[in-house]
């Protein structure tokens, strides 16, 4: 499902965020990305997204190559991946009902289609009953479950999480990550950068560590760390 | 992949009515750019149609009596191919210079309906060695049998063609002067726009809409700013070319008495305005959006 192959990735000149990286996903999975700010989670996301280009290397997501695939083509690849951030994204003039139905007008699907969809997404995520509020009003958990719900409903076969339990307190994280699981286990793969000790060790997921662009650890049902990531 | 029109014409006006401000003076300044430009192609077709008699140098025009007698023009073209001051001259016939008359009347069907081919007087267009001998040549022919009217304003005509030259140069460069800054007025409009919708504009990128599918709304917001202000322009340049005419029936300039600008011109003129418009708008957008959209 997502194979990155030998890329390398530089800002500036003799500061890289990612040297050597490869790494394989599959199908279904649930992976862990942990390591200090700045050791390249963010950008390993960017460059799943298609954000930025890797300096070498080939990077698959989905079946597709994406260092040389044209821009053209990105948004209609971008319509299989779903991401949610730390800061939500969501828009502030818009209900969450238009939030999540904004995903759907924005790539050309009909109203019908929206008014279907939308209304059982909400469901999924629990906020049914919210769908006439705007983000201000919702709680930060409740904003990334908004979130989720525009990041799943076009069902993407992946779901990319940058640290999205950053601004949340311990309860609604663990409403974000039960939520996160019950995606994973309809088969849709999850790939979430964080730094939440607790969440990491308790899931007891595969585990990828990156430290100044390298991977440093990967491993099958790991814990965030042996003791050593402090800063 | 369809763009609905109504997401389009909702997130476009809702962009205009945000800035309307600033929607406001792009589109002033391109209507009184416009109407300047209109008015002066205007002025130039009147002109050049009052004109129309002298073109090619011609610096006397001698009239012939419409009943004027074969051995009559023979006489009069052979006295001008012995005139030493004459460079050359050309012989406009009844049906030539018939054509010519609807031409100039154009807007005055009523006189065009009652005036026949046989009554327009026929004429010799001549182009002198030295202009200043238009006065003494033109005299000879004056008194001449079946000649109707020598005519060798040559001169007012020169000075009028000079002075609408300048006043038309200055207007056109007024006028780019003020497209220029109307779609740089755009241009900032709609970076405004881009700047002010930049969250919408990241998640849309996010969840996969197409780039033109982001572009259009703001393109679309300058292209009608451009038009808005074109038809607007429209307006002003039938009302300068009314006041114009008004201006020269009702003060009678003389040199300016065959002044006309015919429907035709007055349509192709409104065209070109309304082209300008679009052009304009949608060139200051589309810069904008390649500028300050990273799709």
């Amino acid at each position: 499902m997502i194979k990155v192959d030998r890329v390398n990735k530089r800002y500036k000149e003799d500061q890289y965020a990612l040297v050597d990286c490869s790494l394989e996903i599959d199908r279904g999975e649930f992976v862990f990305v942990v390591g200090a700010s700045g050791s390249g989670k963010s950008t390993l996301l960017r460059l799943l997204l298609r954000e930025e280009r890797p300096d070498s290397g080939q990077v698959w997501v989905a079946g597709k190559e994406l260092a040389s695939m044209p821009g053209w083509k990105v948004p209609f690849f971008r319509r299989n991946i779903g991401a949610i951030f730390q800061d939500f994204r969501l828009l502030p003039n818009k209900s969450v009902f238009d939030n999540v139905a904004f995903a759907l007008e924005v790539i050309g699907k009909s109203k019908r289609h929206i008014l279907t969809q939308v209304p059982q997404m909400l469901e999924l995520v629990g906020l049914h009953d919210k769908q006439d509020r705007f983000p201000d009003e919702l709680s930060g958990g409740e904003q990334q479950r908004v979130a989720i719900a525009r990041a799943f409903i076009n069902r993407p076969l992946i779901l990319l999480a940058d640290e999205p339990t950053g601004n949340l307190d311990p309860e609604n994280s663990w409403s974000v990550m039960g939520l996160l699981e019950r995606i994973n286990r309809t088969g849709t793969t999850v790939l979430m950068a964080t730094h939440d000790v607790g969440i990491v060790d308790s899931m007891r997921r595969r585990v990828i560590e990156l430290d100044h662009g390298e991977i440093k650890r990967d491993q099958n049902r790991g814990v965030y760390g042996l003791g050593q990531q402090s800063s | 992949m369809a763009i609905s029109l109504e997401y389009v014409v909702k997130e476009t006006t809702g962009n205009l009515w945000r800035n309307r401000l600033m929607s406001l003076a792009a589109v002033l300044t391109i209507s009184v750019s416009l109407a300047l430009a209109g008015a002066s192609l205007l002025l130039k077709q009147g002109v050049s149609t009052a004109t129309s008699q002298w073109k090619g140098g011609v610096q006397l025009l001698i009239f012939m009596q419409p009943s004027a007698t074969t051995a009559q023009t023979k006489a009069v073209s052979s006295q001008l191919n012995s005139l030493p001051e004459i460079k050359s001259y050309f012989y406009m016939d009844q049906a030539k210079s018939y054509v010519e008359f609807k031409q100039l009347m154009a807007n005055s069907p009523d006189l065009v309906q009652s005036v026949t081919q046989s009554q327009i007087p026929p004429s010799f267009r001549v182009v002198l060695k030295n202009p200043n001998d238009a006065p003494s040549v033109g005299s000879l022919f004056q008194q001449q049998v079946g000649v109707k009217d020598v005519n060798f304003n040559r001169g007012a005509i020169n000075t009028m063609l000079h002075v609408t030259s300048i006043v038309q140069l200055v207007i056109v460069a007024l006028a780019v002067i003020l497209l220029i800054s109307a779609s740089v007025l755009i241009l900032n409009v709609i970076r405004v726009a881009i700047f002010s919708r930049r969250r919408e504009v990241a998640v849309m990128k996010l969840v996969g809409a197409t780039n033109w599918f982001i572009r259009i709304p703001f393109m679309l917001e300058g292209m009608v700013q451009g038009l808005v202000g074109a038809l607007v322009a429209v307006v002003a340049v039938v009302g300068i070319q009314a006041l114009f005419e008004y201006v020269v029936s009702h003060f009678q300039v003389a040199v300016l008495s065959n002044f006309l600008v015919s429907s035709h011109d007055v349509l192709m003129t409104e065209l070109f305005v309304v082209a300008m418009g679009i052009i304009v708008g949608t060139a200051g957008s589309a810069f904008a959006v390649r500028r300050y959209l990273e799709v």
